[in-house]
């Protein structure tokens, strides 16, 4: 049999580290003996723990990326398959409770080089301005200390690093366009556009979704096999694995794979000394670092706060505020199945390729605040299979029948904004993982503000499907993606950091994940979240060595530093529009 | 441990819908009738090959449960996920899977706090809960009792209405375990490639891609759907789905109590 151009049919070749089918990663890095003491430990090599380890390489630091799970080479540790795909999801023991307990793991908890980024459906729809004024505009949740201008050009940054591709022109929150144009439609999105179009609802078509729609570099573009949240095999959806550690690399960084940090040592001189680990041989290690960032995402940086509490910080370190673990959001994300009488075979194409935020913002008629998008989703059959298990009550005859008629259905997803309330929260729970540390304890409750929006939402995107034409329409209720816990704010006595992700309580403690964003609007979250590292690692390449030893916090918005980015993603341009 | 229908019991097997009768097991039953993704596997990458092969391969093994524990839990996914319309050799095991996935102490990754550990459910919690409901309404263990009476106490615990084992489902919630179980059942069976055969899914398609996006239109290598009716076994009251239109969080979902008009 002839090779394909793309990928092989048979294993790489020993020796190789491949990233995608057309990347190869250079080893041996370099390596930093715990008794060095490097300029940044980064906790968590996701999606900004990714990008901060590459800016921060690239502008010469000493850097070391600690990641609890492995380093991936895509070609030999993934698979076109959900139940092989289990180790890409942070599936060491979690409690989940509270009156409306939220799924963890594959749901939104990723493991390994690139985090989250792996597994995302890569959905990358920014942030609108109204989210970083929540209360002053709507009296509820929260006030950003950051502008939509702050993060901005670090979207239309990010947007070209990974690269997004979509629309050329996009119509809601800051109207932008997209570098790389829209992919074309499987039949979920066919079905959205339908049902939109029926409806008068303005639709976006392709994207913005960051999978490449054409090839960029060393790496190829989609091939639409479906499998986006297994982990691309192919290269073409954006994760930092691929788009921003090789480079972190080359320049110099470490990470050190299979690491679980447990704690973060406080010195007697109030700064971060460094952080203790256990490596992949269950050995305890201390890696000295002169400023520590945590990048765990939602649960695990709060909760490795909480493990780390000591004299002086009894409630959990930097968690003077009594906020560290609070506000914890996670997004509506109820599943809206249309069953058509012709097939759809939803598992064609990314499950992300189309989308409308009509209805983001807060709109008087309803008696609610804030608002949320309808997305399209393409569960694959397991996945498919415990929605309609859910949906329909589904068991035994029922359910293999139901399962047969798998490629007349198409899905949607709504995401709705669930505002941050301070009970949502992570805690310790009294039982210890495989390396002896309390696990995390994660309550969630809806209030009538989220209820009376998932109501209306639900509604609304059951109507889309009808109007697509589907015969038969239910729906699942469940959530998506996780952010809160570390929120950043102005007031020390209600937040965790600073607008620049520095804690309050200790001058060389960063937190650079999903966990900062006080709220979260109907957008997913990934893209501001590389936004957000982004900008941090400006501000600490501005700041340069004053981090390691002044205790001054100097807020001076950091220069947009281009020429950081990864070397393939210079020059090239996003359409900006005049308002 | 044979208390799986390794024959074909006609009043277990689903029926012919304009004759009524039952139909013999098939190798591949669904719409797509020679369809088989295993036949494409040497356009896959290796790794996904080597996974789906030893998937296929792999004899059950039997390291968690004890004999009468795997036999009990056969007996109760011969219901949850039925197979007597598959022929002998083509069944897709179920219990295996979790077995392996039990004696790894694999999760996915949280527990909730209305339950107790997975390990625990299947050990004591869910044998004693079904056993239990099995004694109270017919007097005898679940596993002697006739097939129909095993599907009505497994249906009460699907409509979240059992009536016996107060205590345990106080420690246990009744939806929890539902979703436990069944979540076992699909994630077993619809992993299986004779289970993607039999639903038209296409499979792994890395390197080769999938091309044909819309309109629902089958690869060149793919099957174009046959549908034919059929009807669930005389014996079997699985074959009844309803629709959570209504409900609109997941707690909604785990409070619902079903109201049925049978």
């Amino acid at each position: 049999m002839k090779q394909p151009i793309l990928g092989a049919f048979e294993a790489p070749p020993p020796g190789k580290h491949m990233l995608g089918t057309l990347q190869q990663i250079h080893l041996p890095m370099r390596r930093f003996r715990d008794y060095e003491v490097v300029d940044y430990v980064i906790v968590g090599v996701g999606s900004a723990g990714g990008v901060l380890l590459q800016r921060l390489a690239r502008a010469g630091f000493n850097v070391v990326g600690l990641e609890a799970g492995p380093f991936w080479d895509t070609e030999r540790d993934w698979v076109s398959d959900e139940a092989g795909s289990h180790e890409l999801y942070w599936e060491d023991p979690r409690v989940t409770g509270g009156t409306d307990p939220l799924a963890l793991g594959a749901n939104n908890c990723g493991k390994g080089v690139g985090g989250g980024s792996v597994h995302w459906a890569a959905f990358t729809p920014r942030l609108h301005p109204s989210d970083f004024e929540v209360y002053t505009r709507d009296g509820v949740g929260a006030d950003w200390p950051i502008t939509y201008s702050d993060i901005q050009p670090y979207y239309e940054q990010l947007e070209l690093e990974m690269p997004v591709a979509g629309p050329a022109y996009y119509p809601w929150g800051h109207p932008h366009g997209y570098a790389y144009g829209p992919h074309p439609m499987g039949g979920v999105g066919n079905a959205l556009i339908k049902g939109c179009t029926a409806l008068n609802i303005p639709i976006s078509i392709g994207g913005p979704v960051a999978i490449l729609s054409g090839s960029h570099g060393d790496r190829p573009h989609c091939i639409y096999r479906g499998f986006c949240i297994q982990g691309c095999k192919v290269g073409a959806k954006a994760s930092t694995l691929i788009t921003h550690v090789p480079d972190a690399l080359i320049k110099g960084a470490e990470i050190r794979d299979e690491c679980m940090v447990s704690r973060v040592e406080l010195g007697k001189h109030g700064r971060i000394t460094g952080v203790q680990y256990f490596d992949n041989q269950g050995e305890a290690h201390f890696q000295k670092a002169k400023a520590v960032i945590l990048s765990g995402y939602a649960i695990e940086t709060p909760r490795l706060l909480l493990n780390s509490a000591c004299p002086g910080f009894e409630n959990g370190l930097a968690n003077s505020s009594n906020t560290l673990g609070r506000y914890l959001m996670a997004q509506a994300g109820n599943v809206v199945m249309g069953r058509f009488e012709q097939p759809v075979r939803m598992y064609k194409a990314p499950p992300a390729h189309a989308l409308t935020e009509e209805f983001y913002e807060t709109n008087s008629k309803n008696d609610f605040a804030r608002g949320f998008a309808i997305q399209t989703v393409g569960p694959l059959p397991i996945a498919f299979g415990k929605q309609v298990l859910a949906a329909k009550s589904a068991w035994g005859w029922g359910l293999r029948r139901e399962m047969m008629d798998y490629n007349h259905w198409a899905a949607f997803g709504l995401l709705g904004e669930i505002l941050p309330w301070a009970n949502n929260r992570v805690t310790l729970s009294d039982e210890k993982d495989r390396f002896g540390l309390p696990v995390a304890h994660v309550t969630f409750s809806l209030h009538d503000n989220d209820k009376k929006l998932i109501k209306t939402a639900k509604e609304q995107t059951m109507e889309v499907m009808h109007a697509a034409g589907a015969t038969e329409v239910v729906q699942e209720a469940r959530y998506a993606h996780l952010v809160g816990a570390c929120r950043m704010g102005s007031d020390p006595r209600t937040s965790v950091v600073d607008r620049f992700g520095r804690t309050h309580d200790i001058i060389n403690l960063f937190v650079c994940d999903g966990s900062i964003l006080p709220t979260q609007g109907a957008a997913n979250p990934g893209l501001t979240i590389q936004a957000l590292a982004a900008r941090t690692a400006d501000y600490l390449i501005s700041q340069g060595d004053r981090i390691f030893s002044n205790d001054d916090r100097d807020m001076t918005a950091p220069p947009v530093r281009r020429e950081l980015a990864p070397p393939e993603t210079w020059g090239k341009g996003a359409p900006r529009f005049k308002l | 441990m044979n208390t799986r229908i390794e024959t074909a019991d006609p009043v277990l097997c689903p029926r012919d819908a304009r004759t009524g009768e039952p139909s013999l097991p098939t190798r591949e039953p669904g719409y797509y009738p020679g369809f088989s993704t295993l036949s494409q596997s040497s356009f896959w990458d290796e790794a996904t090959r080597t996974v789906v092969n030893q998937r296929v391969a792999t004899p059950s093994s039997m390291k968690f449960f004890n004999a009468q524990e795997w036999t009990f839990w056969t007996a109760v996914f011969d219901h949850l996920i039925p197979q007597t319309d598959r022929a002998a050799d083509r069944r897709i095991p179920i219990i295996a899977p979790l077995d392996q996935r039990l004696y790894l102490n694999q999760t996915v990754g949280y527990r909730y706090e209305d339950m107790p550990h997975d390990r625990d459910v299947y050990k004591t919690f869910g044998i004693e809960a079904i056993n239990q409901e099995a004694r109270h309404r017919y007097g005898g263990e679940f596993l002697l009792l006739p097939h129909l009476h095993q599907d009505m106490i497994l249906r009460a615990i699907h409509d979240r209405r059992p009536e016996a084992a107060k205590d345990i489902w106080k420690k246990m919630s009744v939806h929890r375990f539902w979703q436990l179980v069944m979540g076992d059942a699909i994630d077993a069976y619809y992993a299986h490639p004779w289970a993607w055969d039999e639903i038209g899914f296409g499979g792994p398609a890395y390197p080769r891609a999938y091309t044909r996006l819309e309109r629902g239109e089958p690869e060149p290598w793919e099957v174009e759907e046959q549908r034919y009716d059929w009807l669930a076994p005389t014996s079997s009251i699985s074959d009844e789905v309803e629709s959570t239109a209504h409900l609109h969080t997941e707690a909604d979902q785990s409070r619902y109590t079903h109201r049925r008009s049978k």
